[in-house]
């Protein structure tokens, strides 16, 4: 199965290095800022663009429960790293790093849990902004594996975590009960709900 | 505070206002419009986060993990907050001034984010504060 994950991770990395323009589309898009900013700014527009919508406050709630979301994934990921350690792939493998060298755990994916369970979550309220910002995860997670940066099975174990987290916050919400609602009523008083 | 943190801050900062000024077209929110709604508004605005995104890229070498210049996901976080607010703070303040003298007649303007539809923010907050006031003294 390790042997299987490093030739994917050869395979794909083999495009890597042969186009300059290329190379650095791939750097922008794998790196921590586009996406994260791209992401954040979809729960913003969500956010503020619901305001004339009939389903405004379950809208403004599916937002807080995507940053939940993202909480709750980046808590699993921190306790999963403190319990196992697995060296990143260009660490054992010849390949074109298109990416800083990072030292935390390669296992799992930090980016994928977090992107994929933001877009998990907001898909549980709007299906269509939800695949969108799906196709995004999607296609960072799989640059992280061409870039070098991971192996397949860590983007699994990443999304997977994304999507329990996902799952959490939505039970959370339900565990809540009124609470958001009525942070989300105090900032109408304001105008930013 | 990192020069990176700063650059973040100034591509979310700038990419934000463009977005609230298309969220703000596509939702009818006329009183945080900095422009008239029409297709070449909307592609300005448009233009604000590519354009933001493309100097962000563009100047420097932004491959950095956090130990080498680069930002912590905390600091990424801490960055994208304050850009965000601080778009909202230029847009509403703005636009408030710009709008100042548009649509004065509207007696009760509503609470929230819909009443930017129909008033300025500024005046908007004014009236929610002063019902809350009077309701608080009765």
């Amino acid at each position: 199965m390790a042997q299987v994950e490093r030739d994917i991770v050869l395979w794909l990395n083999s495009g890597a290095g042969k186009v300059a323009a290329l190379d650095r589309l791939v750097e922008w898009l794998v790196g921590d800022y586009l996406v994260t900013a791209v992401l954040g700014l979809s729960l913003v527009a969500i956010w503020f663009g619901s305001a004339m919508s009939e389903a405004r406050i379950d809208r403004q709630m599916g937002v807080l429960t995507a940053l939940g979301t993202v909480g709750l994934a980046n808590l699993a990921v921190t306790i999963v790293n403190s319990l196992y350690f697995r060296d990143r792939p260009f660490a054992d493998l010849d390949v074109t790093l298109l990416f800083y060298r990072p030292t935390d755990s390669s296992m799992p994916s930090n980016s994928a849990a977090t992107f994929v369970g933001l877009a998990v979550a907001v898909w549980g309220f709007d299906r269509r902004v939800g695949a969108a910002l799906l196709a995004v995860a999607g296609l960072h997670a799989f640059l992280r594996v061409y870039a070098g940066v991971h192996y397949p099975s860590d983007i699994a174990a990443g999304a997977m975590i994304g999507v329990a987290a996902a799952l959490a916050a939505y039970g959370l919400r339900r565990l809540l009960g009124p609470i958001p609602a009525k942070a989300i009523r105090m900032a109408r008083v304001l105008c930013v709900a | 505070m990192k020069a990176f943190s700063i650059d973040y801050y100034i591509l979310v900062t700038v990419s934000a206002v463009g977005v609230f000024q298309l969220v703000a077209m596509y939702a009818g929110l006329r009183g945080i419009l900095l422009l008239r709604p029409s297709r070449i508004s909307a592609l300005l605005w448009a233009v604000f986060p590519v354009a933001a995104a493309a100097w962000f890229f563009g100047t420097e070498d932004r491959k950095l993990s956090d130990h080498m210049g680069g930002l912590s996901s905390n600091e990424i976080a801490l960055a994208f907050f304050v850009g965000v607010v601080t778009a909202w703070a230029l847009t509403v303040a703005v636009t408030s001034i710009l709008n100042h003298n548009r649509d004065r007649e509207e007696a009760d303007p509503g609470v929230g984010l819909e009443s930017l539809s129909r008033t300025t923010y500024f005046r908007a907050v004014l009236h929610n504060v002063r019902c809350r006031y009077r309701e608080w003294r009765r």
